[in-house]
């Protein structure tokens, strides 16, 4: 920090709420890996975990995360008593809190008490996003195909849950009048993603801009990131989920097993796979959609770091490939890749469980040779009295002299 | 300034708040103006629809209800579901916003929206009005000269049957005790051991409950009553382990059968659960599908709202308000595609009872369900009944203990 009790600017939050595959699993990392050199420069990032503000989010909007939540009781409410009590800037970020109701977002604010609030959306353009969410569907466990996927998404009566997360959370003009209906315009900042051939750190600079992080060294090697699959990859993972649904595989199994080992440090690697997009129609309306938010992020007058240009979708550079109808050699390649994987863990934590057999070996062995000739003599009373009468009564005789606390031996 | 749809939804709110119940559909028809506060928002449909059906069911009075109310719209509802919708205005011009969910008439609400913000609502108040906990059960005396017995099998009609047998004064337990294993059909039993699950707190639906038993090898302890029968052998011999399936009147049958005096028949149900001692409850209550349905979700919530002690009291109350306007028995079997599952395990169950060597008394047939024309899952509309009666039940309460 600055000088200790001397903040140079007045108490700020920085409320980024989204989008989800917007580089926010990024930006988190970097500000959590980095937490104590921020904190040096004035800057709060009040997280002691990596998803501390994920299950503050889970709490916040009473939301259950496959038992996740359990551990999220009272996170809002600790996330701001620490927020409340730093003198400088605070920044929160996670993606799920685009959701959050108008109740919610009232909570939200008013828990940071007198503080200027700035709320903060990355948003990236409809097209790259819709592939995105139903890939995001599939890494949770959803079995949906995609074109019911996409059927739900643009139907305008938006009925179900699933139509209502993903609008939820991405449809910016809605999420800003939820989360910035309340400030003025000038609080209220637009982070663009740029567009694929744009440099690769483009879109760290605009969130630096906007996180007021540019003068802060910052170490920017994470390894936690929430890279995109394929489209033999995604349907792989979509068949593994209609296995292992309905209790064969337990929620922190598939986190540990098929989300992390399989998804994002093994199938995303296959990076010469086609890639998900959308069919022509969709494009069509998407692209219509897209203009009607630019008109009217544009005329709200919010601060747009980068360019709103760039939510608009760009044209098709190849032919759709269709992940209900995939390349079965394909899938089947991903698959033979992961049964790999998974044999290498296998064996990986078979040599950790053959250790941790012979460690306990040794210490037991080592705890039989420290007890003592007196203890084994008592083991062996103790086995005798189960079968010899004459034993029982001496251990018996002996317990009582001993006092009850002895029966254990 | 607020517009004409601020204006009428406030003023509809005001009306809902003091127990009016006329529907947004009407309400609109006449021009209708309040003042709308600063920084005030519209509440959803959902909610409004909520306050109004409270509102038809309401015997409460003005301020509980009020108060009531005022628990409805200060929290959205929880868990995933609709984004809040906002209401259906007929004129462009004031017109609820041009983005986000589209709006709607409150009374074509989804029955699901609706239960959602009950269960929201219910949930508050019951951390709101933690209920303390029941009396412990009875206990066998260490020099208790009764009859030495243990109840083994479903948990819902075990535990009923425990609670009608203590207020005679026959605690289980005992040195060599004479085991009665109560083997009820087959779903029945399933669908016990679901609830008692749900009133230790479990979130789980229904479905997913007998999902994941068909996908196992074993059954549910509490339900695999050959291996009940099979552990009580080992402890006390086949001659001191009965089986009594399907009974029509189980304390009393029980009660015949260990020789306990004073457990009569009148007012006793099929599971014996008519309470003679109110301050004395079974552990598990026998609550109607819907309840147990309506249970799971309240824990849902709860297992981000709240944790250890203040939990459990929660999960407590949850059981107590729901044995007050949710009472069963009720009728349910497993879903279609585990049906054949159900009647497989059910005669493989029936089958071994009859080779096990213990007495069996009635006919082990019965343990395999008669699934056709029975509920497959609890049904929304009664659960939604359930839910406002138990929200309007659980806000009286907490208006009596606020007063105090």
């Amino acid at each position: 920090m600055s000088e200790p009790g001397q903040p140079t600017r007045p108490r700020r939050v920085l409320v980024h709420v989204g989008a989800p595959k917007t580089g926010t699993s990024y930006v988190q990392d970097v500000l959590y890996l980095n937490r104590e050199a921020l904190a040096k420069q004035g800057i709060l990032y009040p997280a002691e975990r990596f998803d501390e503000h994920f299950l503050a989010a889970l709490d916040l909007m009473d939301l259950h995360w496959g038992g996740l939540e359990a551990q999220a009781v009272g996170a809002w409410d600790r996330l701001a008593e620490r927020i409340r009590a730093w003198p400088g800037t605070a920044i929160v970020s996670h993606e799920i809190l685009a959701t959050a109701s108008r109740q919610q977002v009232r909570r939200a604010l008013d828990s940071f008490g007198d503080a200027e609030v700035h709320v903060v959306i990355s948003a990236r353009d409809l097209v790259r996003q819709i592939p995105a969410e139903w890939q995001e569907n599939v890494k949770h466990r959803r079995t949906i195909g995609y074109g019911e996927f996409l059927d739900r998404v643009i139907d305008p009566a938006r009925t179900g849950e699933l139509a209502s997360w993903f609008w939820g959370v991405q449809e910016v003009p809605d999420i800003l009048d939820r989360w910035g209906g309340t400030l003025p315009p000038d609080r209220v900042h637009v982070v663009t993603v740029p567009k694929p051939d744009a440099p690769r750190d483009l879109l760290w600079q605009r969130f630096t801009e906007v996180l007021d992080l540019g003068g802060v060294d910052l170490e920017l090697e994470t390894d936690r990131t929430n890279p995109s699959l394929g489209v033999p990859e995604t349907v792989l993972v979509q068949r593994i989920n209609q296995r292992v649904n309905g209790g064969v595989l337990a929620g922190e199994d598939y986190r540990q097993f098929v989300r992390e080992l399989l998804a994002h440090r093994t199938l995303s690697h296959r990076s010469e796979s086609p890639r998900l997009g959308v069919p022509d129609a969709v494009r069509t309306w998407a692209v219509d959609l897209s203009e009607s938010w630019i008109d009217e992020l544009q005329a709200r007058k919010y601060d747009v770091v980068g360019s709103l240009d760039e939510l608009r979708p760009d044209p098709a550079t190849g032919p759709f490939v269709d992940p209900d109808d995939p390349d079965e050699h394909a899938v089947a390649d991903a698959a033979t890749e992961s049964i790999v994987t998974l044999l290498e863990e296998a064996a990986r934590l078979q040599a950790i469980e053959h250790r941790l057999h012979g460690e306990v070996a040794a210490a037991r062995d080592e705890l039989e040779r420290s007890r003592g000739r007196w203890f084994r003599a008592k083991q062996r009373l103790v086995g005798a009295a189960e079968d010899n009468r004459l034993a029982a009564t001496g251990l018996a005789a002996y317990r009582r002299l001993r006092g009850s606390s002895s029966r254990s031996a | 300034m607020s517009s004409s749809y601020e204006q009428a939804a406030r003023s509809w709110v005001e009306h809902l708040r003091s127990g009016g119940t006329t529907p947004w559909s009407e309400w609109i028809t006449q021009a209708r103006q309040a003042e709308v506060p600063t920084g005030w928002s519209v509440p959803g449909a959902a909610q409004l629809e909520l306050v109004r059906r409270l509102g038809l069911a309401s015997r409460l009075d003005g301020a509980t209800f009020a108060r009531l109310v005022d628990v409805v719209l200060h929290r959205s509802a929880p868990g995933r579901g609709l984004a809040q919708q906002p209401l259906s205005w007929p004129e462009p011009d004031g017109a609820p916003r041009r983005f986000g969910a589209p709006p709607t008439d409150p009374s074509d609400v989804p029955v699901d929206e609706l239960v959602r913000v009950a269960v929201g609502t219910l949930t508050e108040l019951l951390l709101i009005t933690p209920v303390p906990p029941a009396p412990s059960e009875l206990t066998r005396g260490r020099f208790s000269r009764g009859p030495a017995f243990v109840l083994a099998g479903a948990p819902v009609t075990t535990s009923a049957v425990r609670r009608e047998l203590a207020a005679a004064g026959h605690a289980e337990g005992g040195t060599s005790p004479r085991v009665v294993v109560i083997a009820e059909p087959f779903d029945q039993s399933l669908a016990q051991v679901w609830s008692a699950r749900v009133q230790r707190g479990a979130p789980v639906r229904w479905s997913g409950f007998v999902e994941r038993w068909a996908n196992r090898r074993e059954l549910p302890p509490s339900a695999d009553f050959p291996a009940l029968a099979r552990r009580w052998v080992c402890e006390v011999g086949a001659d001191n382990v009965h089986v009594l399936v399907a009974p029509h009147d189980a304390a009393a049958e029980v009660a015949t059968g260990l020789g306990l005096a004073g457990v009569g028949q009148s007012g006793v149900g099929p599971a014996g659960r008519t309470a003679k001692h109110p301050e004395q409850q079974p552990r598990w209550r026998d609550l109607s599908v819907a309840g147990i349905d309506l249970a799971r979700r309240v824990n849902a919530v709860l297992n981000v709202r709240a944790a250890g002690p203040d939990r459990e009291a929660a999960v407590r109350g949850c059981a107590t308000v729901l044995a007050t306007v949710a009472t069963g028995p009720g009728q349910l079997t497993v879903p279609q595609p585990f049906q054949d599952w159900l009647a497989n395990r059910a005669q493989q169950v029936a089958d071994d009872l009859r080779e096990g060597g213990y007495a069996v008394l009635g006919d082990a047939v019965h343990i395999v369900p008669r699934s056709e024309g029975v509920p497959t899952g609890p049904r929304r509309d009664e659960v939604l009944r359930v839910a406002v009666e138990a929200c309007l039940h659980q806000a009286s309460a907490t208006r009596k203990a606020e007063q105090r």
